[in-house]
């Protein structure tokens, strides 16, 4: 699987590679119980300070995407079964709704904002 | 015997500074760093062209101008021998003059055309790659140590054979020409160089392995090819020069012990060989990876939408030649001009492995 990063973005690089990772999750080119690789080669790979991989990797696995297993590495966890636990989906809510809002004020309608929605979506998955 | 020497050396450096641009990388262009879609970009080429006919007809010049005062003035063997040395040193000289004067060129060129402006830049990496990379695992490099330690084994039993003047520097003849007096110390010299040596290319070997694979967006899978060839074969060059640089210290130290046995001939031969198969290695690895990515390479780059390209990482490339990158951990990067590694000096790790043996190799010589 790829990662790409943009050093001229504003938005941070730890964020454009936990975001990698974590689009290649939803594409399926990661599943559950790859290894991901160590902080040294990934940043080395990509020219990074370690430190920032570090930092993408550690939210990541507070996240509870993945699992950071001394000596093995950085292992992609399985989604947990059943329900999405409360604290997480208000964490989501709360993470979307400056968005959702933004979306609002400039004059999107509930329905463009659901169609941007699903579109973006196509487009992580790669469809 | 010495023209020949002369004309070989000077030949082969001359082919090796003429090719240089045409196999480099293609993004990079006499140490400036251009869009994938500039490859074949009409003044670039002209410029990669320009360099090789300049090169090779100042060459031309300087070697002419030697024979010219060789035969004319008839100076002394020593003035002769002096100026032979320098002769690789003034084509290196030239080369390198006009690397710096079309690397200025190009630096303007891209300024002005603003290759870069309002483009997405991206670096690219691949997850598993390193899953197909090829590199030599650290436990063959001790095959050579054993090598090395079966002659300190063979040296002390040995001991008592050993001359009383120890050999401690060899001319180009091959024969010995500086001695030292006797002791398990001065007798183990030659073996506990050998060691440090063999530790020195295990330490570039593993330092390699940890520097990162870089790959560029726009043309990935040229560049993948590349850089895991490059690993692959520095790591059996490598691998190569220190199993033949233990034959060869074990076959001076074999001269030493049965000094009148072995023959005048191998005494030249064995170096000679050694310097050409050195040599050869050296020519099949840069052939083997220069003939990817390169100009030299056919497949046409048709990736992606051209949306994205390669990131400019100019700003830590100092004059074009220098990586200076703290941010990186990599402590060697594939080579800005030529095919090969170069330090990332904002690592003092790599001055280590570079300088650490040469000073333990003193250390050890001044005792």
């Amino acid at each position: 699987m790829f990662i790409q990063i943009e050093p001229q973005s504003d938005i941070p690089i730890y964020t454009q590679v936990k975001n990698g990772i974590m689009e290649g999750i939803v594409r399926g080119e990661l599943v559950a119980g790859d290894i991901l690789p160590s902080v040294r080669s990934l940043a080395g790979d990509l020219g990074v300070n370690m430190h920032t991989v570090n930092k993408s990797y550690h939210e990541l696995e507070s996240k509870g995407v993945i699992r950071i297993v001394p000596k093995s590495g950085a292992v992609i966890c399985t989604p947990s079964a059943g329900e999405i636990p409360p604290s997480r989906l208000e964490q989501i809510s709360e993470e979307l709704r400056p968005i959702v809002v933004e979306s609002l004020v400039i004059g999107m309608s509930e329905k463009e904002i659901q169609e941007l929605v699903a579109s973006i979506i196509l487009k992580v998955k790669g469809e | 015997m010495e023209m020949t020497l002369l004309f070989v050396t000077v030949g082969f450096l001359m082919f090796l500074q003429i090719t240089i641009p045409f196999i480099v990388k293609r993004t990079v262009v006499f140490g400036v760093t251009i869009p994938v879609d500039e490859i074949r970009n009409e003044q670039l080429l002209r410029y990669k062209k320009l360099y090789a006919i300049l090169t090779f007809f100042i060459s031309i010049a300087a070697l002419a101008l030697y024979f010219i005062w060789s035969k004319d003035i008839s100076p002394t063997e020593n003035h002769l021998i002096l100026a032979g040395l320098l002769l690789p040193f003034v084509i290196l000289f030239i080369s390198m003059s006009l690397y710096f004067y079309f690397h200025m060129k190009v630096t303007s060129l891209k300024r002005e055309k603003q290759w870069f402006k309002d483009r997405k830049q991206v670096k690219v990496s691949e997850l598993n790659l390193r899953t197909k990379d090829e590199m030599l695992p650290w436990i063959v490099y001790v095959v050579p140590m054993v090598i090395t330690a079966g002659l300190m084994v063979f040296t002390l039993a040995n001991y008592n054979s050993l001359p009383d003047q120890i050999p401690t520097h060899w001319g180009p003849d091959g024969k010995p020409d500086a001695f030292t007096t006797k002791s398990y110390l001065s007798a183990l010299i030659l073996p506990f160089v050998l060691l440090v040596l063999n530790t020195m290319f295990l330490g570039i070997n593993e330092l390699t392995r940890n520097s990162g694979i870089k790959l560029s967006a726009g043309n990935i899978n040229a560049s993948r090819v590349r850089q895991l060839r490059l690993r692959k074969y520095t790591s059996w060059l490598l691998f190569f020069i220190s199993i033949l640089v233990s034959m060869l210290f074990t076959f001076l130290q074999f001269t030493t012990l049965y000094e009148n046995s072995v023959s005048d001939l191998l005494i030249i031969t064995i170096p000679l060989a050694f310097s050409a198969l050195v040599l050869i290695g050296t020519v099949l690895m840069a052939i083997k990876v220069g003939k990817k990515d390169s100009d030299l390479d056919l497949e046409i780059i048709d990736e992606g939408t051209g949306e994205v390209i390669n990131a400019d990482d100019d700003q830590y490339w100092k004059g074009g030649l220098f990586y200076f990158n703290p941010e990186d951990p990599s402590i060697f990067v594939e080579k800005r001009f030529g095919v090969g590694w170069t330090l990332n000096f904002a690592r003092p790790m790599g001055y280590l492995i570079l300088v650490g043996p040469l000073l333990v190799i003193i250390i050890i010589t001044l005792i």
